[in-house]
């Protein structure tokens, strides 16, 4: 299942994902409530942080109220009329990419904006992709390949 | 009740030190109507509240954080804050900008501006989340500093707090203390971090989870589309992405040295023989380990830094240096030890000192040890040209005001006037602001923005690139073909009082808006059209809508700001430039033999403005015209008004 991974490599920490996210679901401005987070730590790293949607979802396991469920297509979604907002499924998160939305109380998190998502279009340094654990693994391997070569020619 | 324009927060604060009470207050309408925001507003605060007879270290100077109604939306690049105070380096207006999430974050905390006045009995510091405004003790932070505060207070509050702070200069009122915000960012100059220290204030640490909404939702979404597409596409806007990208600032070093604009050596030249040990390739192959960004920014020119393995800064790691830091403490005192301009930007970075008021100082020392006014007994060590580590000795002395750094921090002009002996003659300072890292007989115009900019020799107030890089097609445009050959050519002072006239309006609303000052000063990609785009669409105040009104609005916060600094005192004498680039001629360079012939473009900048050209002077006619009657009869109360 795709969802939106981010290279710590690349991501410069500018949260215009935040931003546009939040516009695109909530038509207001304000990163508390966006489903794509920037954690900044120090020195130097930057990285976003929203839900892997996995393939055995912590969050589907523990919700005692049967509100999250995971899509055939493989998203994972929160069904609003039956969460209850008892933050089991923050608990359960291992990354923190789902949380209750401090207005509406909800179990909140990243829905691919219906397959496409915002936030890779406005990240200047092209650091998200929509991407499957499998194409990452394959961007790995070549990495992996290149560092190892054996130095020829030149 | 919500207020009537959107896109601001609609709610500022007061905070009395003094007292230790907070006050909300309704934003006033007419302040967002008459001046937008950011340093807009500031200047009608700063001036109806700071009287003349106010020292800037006093109880009574106020101080002001302020944002502007596009701050915190997805708009770009509007991750930015101000402080306005009457600056304890100049004694005049005073000004300082900064970016990284502070300044959004004020915003969704809930409030536009912040007015800080009075002194504390003991150190404080101010916490605010979501309405609630709470004063809480700092005494064991004071001493501490920057990134030991910011780690400190995270550490008592939550990691998603953003800390505005200073460190030990402020404290100790150097008086060119900056304010940094999350370790890195600087609000650096004037002396803003003196005034925070003068008022037992540590920090300003705020955390907001409420929502900035706009007036027309589609629309700043369509144009915050179109500005992506500005900013990383499209001819000029991807050339200066990409290379701030990759490079940050630094970039600019190569190409001011090759058009000899690169101030060296106390700005005696222009062009550096060693500015590629501190040039872009350099900085990218040695130094660079990742990339950063202010918030909401499509450019995204921040840099990390780290020394390698060997020598005696092995292991630093700094956010930086910009280009202004690499001037100031390398080339302008001829260091090509990049380390060591890492380091003092590291220094300057935990201390919380205006890199380029500290480069100046630097390099007033060292010529003043070169012409005998310090000797060594004097510094405690020898000071050369060039002798990076020596640097950043003194530079550690003038954070702790010990020795001569304790004469150093009172900035350059101070310091000449106690070390005598003719120094003044190479305080390269403009109305007591040390000089930031340019030179006018290379680009006349800046000559003419040093001497006019309402802090002093500053950049960001009205610096034009369109000369500096003859950007014709934007001339002509604006300016029309009769007059764009002459105002492409760098070395022409020919129309050049209109053009530092419009790029200093022009910067006044990205000031008010707030945005960064790339898209405006480079690339010229955004005008006033853009602004009066995207304002209307952000607070549906319509009257933002029509260039012309925000062309008056412009006017009006560049006469406010100017009529603070006519009554207490300043006219044309006081709109000059060190002799350096008045009577000596550029030594080399494409700029060879040149000086700054600052009169022409000075009285042809008066005539635009409407100002008296023998004084430089306000006429009532003029401020009138922009809404300024009050402040006419005032100046006319003080003998400040044009005869």
């Amino acid at each position: 299942m795709p969802y939106v991974y981010c290279d710590p490599k690349l991501c410069t920490g500018c949260r215009a994902c935040e931003l546009v996210c939040v516009g695109f679901h909530e038509r207001v401005f304000n990163p508390k409530i966006a489903r794509i987070r920037v954690v900044r730590s120090e020195p130097a790293s930057d990285i976003t942080i929203t839900c892997h949607q996995c393939e055995d979802p912590p969050c589907v396991k523990v919700c005692p109220a049967g509100a999250i469920r995971k899509l055939k297509s493989g998203l994972v979604e929160v069904i609003d009329a039956r969460c209850v907002g008892c933050g089991v499924c923050a608990e359960a998160c291992p990354f923190g990419a789902i949380w209750l939305h401090h207005e509406r109380g909800k179990a909140t998190k990243c829905d691919l904006c219906g397959g496409d998502p915002q936030c890779i279009k406005h990240c200047v340094p092209g650091a998200l992709k929509l991407t499957a654990p499998e194409g990452v693994a394959i961007e790995r391997r070549f990495a992996a390949a290149v560092r190892r070569a054996p130095e020829r020619g030149g | 009740m919500a207020f009537t324009y959107k896109g601001y927060a609609g709610k500022y604060l007061r905070v009395d030190l003094t007292r230790g009470k907070t006050l909300e207050l309704e934003l006033p309408k007419e302040w967002a109507r008459g001046y937008i925001g950011g340093s807009g507003m500031g200047a009608r605060i700063l001036y109806d509240e700071v009287p003349r007879n106010v020292g800037p270290l006093s109880p009574d100077n106020i101080l002001i954080f302020a944002t502007g109604p596009v701050t915190g939306t997805a708009y770009p690049p509007s991750g930015r804050y101000c402080v306005v105070t009457k600056a304890p380096l100049t004694g005049i207006w005073g000004e300082a900008h900064s970016g990284g999430y502070w300044g959004p974050e004020l915003k969704y905390a809930g409030y536009d501006l912040i007015i800080i006045r009075g002194r504390a009995p003991r150190p404080m510091y101010l916490f605010i989340e979501d309405g609630k405004v709470e004063l809480r003790g700092a005494k064991r932070l004071w001493g501490k500093n920057t990134a030991e505060t910011t780690d400190a207070i995270e550490g008592e509050l939550g990691r998603d707090v953003r800390v505005a702070c200073i460190g030990m200069a402020g404290e100790r009122l150097v008086k060119f203390a900056c304010i940094i915000n999350e370790r890195s960012r600087a609000a650096g100059r004037t002396g803003v971090g003196a005034v925070m220290g003068s008022k037992r204030l540590k920090a300003v640490v705020v955390r907001g989870s409420g929502s900035i909404e706009v007036a027309n939702f589609d629309r700043v979404w369509e144009l915050t589309k179109e500005a992506h597409e500005r900013y990383t596409g499209g001819e000029w806007g991807k050339a200066s992405h990409d290379a701030l990208y990759r490079f940050g600032t630094p970039g600019l070093v190569s190409w001011e040295n090759e058009i000899g604009r690169l101030p060296t050596k106390g700005h005696r030249t222009g062009v550096f023989d060693r500015a590629a040990d501190i040039g872009p390739e350099v900085f990218e192959r040695e130094f660079i380990i990742h990339r950063r960004s202010c918030m909401n920014c499509r450019i995204q020119c921040k840099k990390v830094a780290r020394v390698g393995r060997s020598g005696p800064y092995a292991g630093l790691i700094t956010e930086g240096p910009e280009y202004e830091t690499i001037v100031a403490l390398g080339s302008n005192c001829l260091v090509s030890n990049f380390p060591a301009v890492m380091q003092v930007n590291q220094l300057c970075n935990l201390h919380g000192m205006d890199t380029i008021s500290c480069g100046g100082a630097v390099s007033f020392a060292m010529e003043c040890f070169e012409r005998g006014a310090l000797s060594e007994r004097d510094i405690g060590f020898a000071l050369g040209w060039g002798d990076g580590d020596a640097m950043v000795r003194l530079v550690g002395m003038m954070a702790s005001r010990e020795g001569v750094g304790d004469v150093l921090a009172e900035g350059i002009r101070a310091a000449a006037k106690r070390i005598g002996k003719g120094s003044g003659r190479w305080a390269i300072q403009v109305k007591g602001l040390e000089a930031s890292g340019q030179d006018g007989r290379a680009h006349q115009s800046v000559g003419l923005t040093h001497a006019i900019s309402v802090i002093g020799a500053a950049h960001l107030r009205a610096l034009s690139s369109l000369d500096e890089l003859d950007y014709r097609k934007t001339i002509t445009e604006r300016y029309g073909k009769a007059r764009a050959a002459a105002l492409g050519d760098r070395l022409s002072t020919k129309y050049k009082g209109m053009l530092v006239k419009d790029v200093e309006d022009l910067y006044a609303v990205v000031d008010a808006l707030i945005t960064c000052k790339y898209g405006t000063m480079w690339p010229p990609i955004f005008y006033f059209e853009d602004y009066a785009e995207i304002l209307p669409a952000v607070t549906g105040v319509e009257e933002f809508g029509s260039v012309k009104e925000l062309r008056i609005i412009a006017e009006r916060i560049v006469n406010l700001k100017r009529a603070f600094n006519a009554r207490l005192g300043l006219g044309r004498k006081d709109d000059t430039l060190p002799e350096r680039m008045l009577k000596e001629p550029m030594p080399e360079g494409p700029a060879k033999g040149r000086v700054v012939d600052l009169k022409p473009m000075l009285d042809e900048y008066y005539r635009e403005r409407g100002w008296d050209v023998r004084t430089g002077l306000q006429r009532r006619a003029t401020l009138e015209r922009f809404g300024l009657a009050d402040v006419a009869r005032d100046l006319k109360r003080v003998g400040a008004l044009a005869k």
